[in-house]
């Protein structure tokens, strides 16, 4: 009876768990994230599809077309009609892929491009910089929001992610971990080996730069290239090796964007208060972080997949420029309880005393 | 001591490196063969500016009206690995100027469609006529590569018989090549790489 009154008192102390609820929006942007990459995906199949139709209505010879190509021209003019006067000239607005490429008119670059290109050549060659102004301003705000916003090759990953779930149940793990520093190493050999030869190293191993000129060799051009094998390589590596292993480790792109979010602006906290540590934050994320002690890191993209799946709404957006300290065990816990209960024990016994 | 062990290390890797750089570097990073005969895109730099300039981004080719950049693999040697080219013969460029304009890196300059900034500036290569196969040196008048040239009378001038002589303003756009009526063609374009490295060596 004296415990059951002394365990609601001691519960009353705390803020009401009401006054800290994240704002309901954020727990819907992981699907927004989902929207947003495979929107990114489908344009890196739709811009080769409209360069062939640039291409057809160039050389002006829609009645020597084959059935197929007819098909193509077609479709592509429903699709791009209501849009563009004259095809061949304003489809120029919308070219190239996540690497580097044109969106209706501004040139956007990525930052490794820029690294990659000046570490070749070693010049700075202002034009291309310039370019990469606005994904380098998002990046130092979001932080590594490319990878988990943008990035095509995340896309496939992470879809395969969700295989590589499903074939667990078979025994097949793809538990190993290796260094997150790796990452590191990687772009400055990237850097050494460009600079040491003078051509793009980065180009060739950046999984997102693969993956946007693969898409458009096999469709737009003669078919796949020597990529796909590098592609499917990795794809290999993380379905049976390591979890988004290449992301996680080895990516160079990654590696800069999270030297360049250290102190993004942007980032998931947790809320103590309503937080029961049931371990699905962790569970889902999908860069081996440790949402659940307060442990993001500069690796964190703000996928808000944790937001999205928090059953206790205990995980929030907030503007900081570094990562609490750890908060220790979630107010909702078992852990916490006992302790709380143990406090109180102390107290009453120094009562009495 | 350890760091004396260190320093000792990182002089011989240096060592290593430097040797490496103008041996392997140069034999194995920038092999040319000379198997295939290509041009880079007009307005490019030289061959190995352009090669650490490109960041292979494939715009060139997706805006190229004309479908006529390709890309290498590693054919080429891995340093040029993934750069655009044009190979005149299978399809030429026409000089329509849009890969410059639309390249961020400036691997390939932009210069403007006109006829002056593209003879003063555009250096793809230089056209050569040869006359043992040449159908109009032979005697039977044809006068294609003429016709096909898009800087007429700058580049190209026809004498008797509309027997073809190049110029120094050709800018080896390969028109001429791509539209030779004979096999093998009469005239070639013969890239402006290939003459740089014919001079050095």
């Amino acid at each position: 009876m004296m415990e059951k009154e002394f365990a609601p008192a001691g519960l009353s102390k705390q803020k009401p768990i009401t006054a800290s609820k994240p704002f309901a929006l954020y727990r819907h942007l992981n699907k927004l994230r989902w929207l947003s990459l495979a929107v990114v995906f489908l344009m890196l199949i739709l811009i080769p599809l409209l360069s062939i139709y640039q291409h057809y209505v160039a050389a002006q010879g829609y009645n020597h077309l084959s059935p197929s190509q007819t098909l193509l021209y077609d479709t592509m003019e429903f699709i791009s009609a209501p849009f563009v006067d004259a095809p061949e000239h304003d489809l120029d607005a919308i070219k190239g892929t996540t690497w580097s490429g044109q969106l209706f008119g501004v040139k956007l670059s990525d930052p490794l491009a820029i690294v990659g290109q000046s570490a070749a050549s070693l010049k700075l060659y202002w034009p291309l910089i310039l370019t990469a102004v606005i994904p380098l301003l998002a990046t130092l705000i979001f932080g590594r929001f490319f990878c988990g916003w943008i990035c095509p090759a995340t896309f496939i990953y992470e879809l395969n992610s969700n295989l590589s779930v499903y074939l667990s149940r078979f025994g097949i793990k793809n538990n190993r971990r290796f260094h997150k520093n790796i990452k590191y190493l990687v772009l400055a050999l990237g850097i050494g080996i460009s600079a040491y030869t003078g051509t793009l190293a980065f180009a060739s191993i950046y999984p997102p730069a693969v993956l946007g000129r693969e898409l458009y060799f096999s469709i737009a051009l003669s078919g796949f290239g020597g990529g796909t094998l590098f592609f499917i390589l990795t794809l290999g590596f993380d379905t049976f090796v390591s979890r988004r292993g290449i992301c996680r480790y080895f990516c160079p792109g990654g590696a800069l964007y999270s030297l360049l979010g250290r102190y993004r602006v942007v980032r998931v906290k947790r809320l103590v208060e309503p937080c029961n540590d049931c371990n699905k934050c962790n569970a889902v994320c999908e860069f081996d972080l440790d949402p659940m002690r307060d442990n993001f890191g500069a690796e964190c993209n703000n996928c808000t997949a944790c937001i999205s799946v928090c059953p206790k709404s205990a995980m929030s957006l907030t503007l900081s420029i570094s990562d609490q300290p750890n908060q220790g065990p979630g107010h909702q816990s078992r852990q916490y309880r006992q302790q709380n209960s143990d406090h109180n024990e102390t107290i009453q016994v120094k009562n009495i005393s | 001591m350890n760091r004396r062990h260190f320093i000792k290390q990182l002089s011989v890797v240096t060592a290593v490196g430097l040797t490496l750089k103008t041996s392997l570097a140069n034999a194995a990073f920038k092999v040319k063969q000379f198997t295939q005969r290509y041009v880079r895109p007009p307005g490019s730099l030289t061959e190995d500016d352009f090669i650490s300039q490109c960041i292979r981004c494939n715009q060139c080719a997706e805006i190229c009206p004309n479908n006529c950049i390709k890309f290498f693999g590693t054919e080429n040697g891995i340093a040029s690995h993934g750069t655009p080219y044009i190979s005149p013969r299978e399809k030429a460029c026409i000089l329509c100027m849009k890969c410059g304009d639309v390249c961020p890196s400036g691997a390939i300059q932009p210069i403007k469609r006109e006829l002056t900034p593209i003879i003063e500036q555009v250096n793809m290569g230089i056209a050569r006529v040869d006359k043992q196969l040449c159908l109009s040196w032979q005697g039977k008048s044809c006068g294609v590569c003429y016709r096909a040239c898009p800087l007429q009378d700058k580049a190209i001038i026809v004498g008797f018989m509309e027997q073809p002589e190049i110029l120094d303003a050709c800018v080896g756009c390969g028109l001429c090549e791509s539209s030779c009526i004979q096999i093998p063609q009469a005239v070639k374009i013969i890239p402006s790489h290939t003459i740089d490295q014919l001079r050095n060596s």
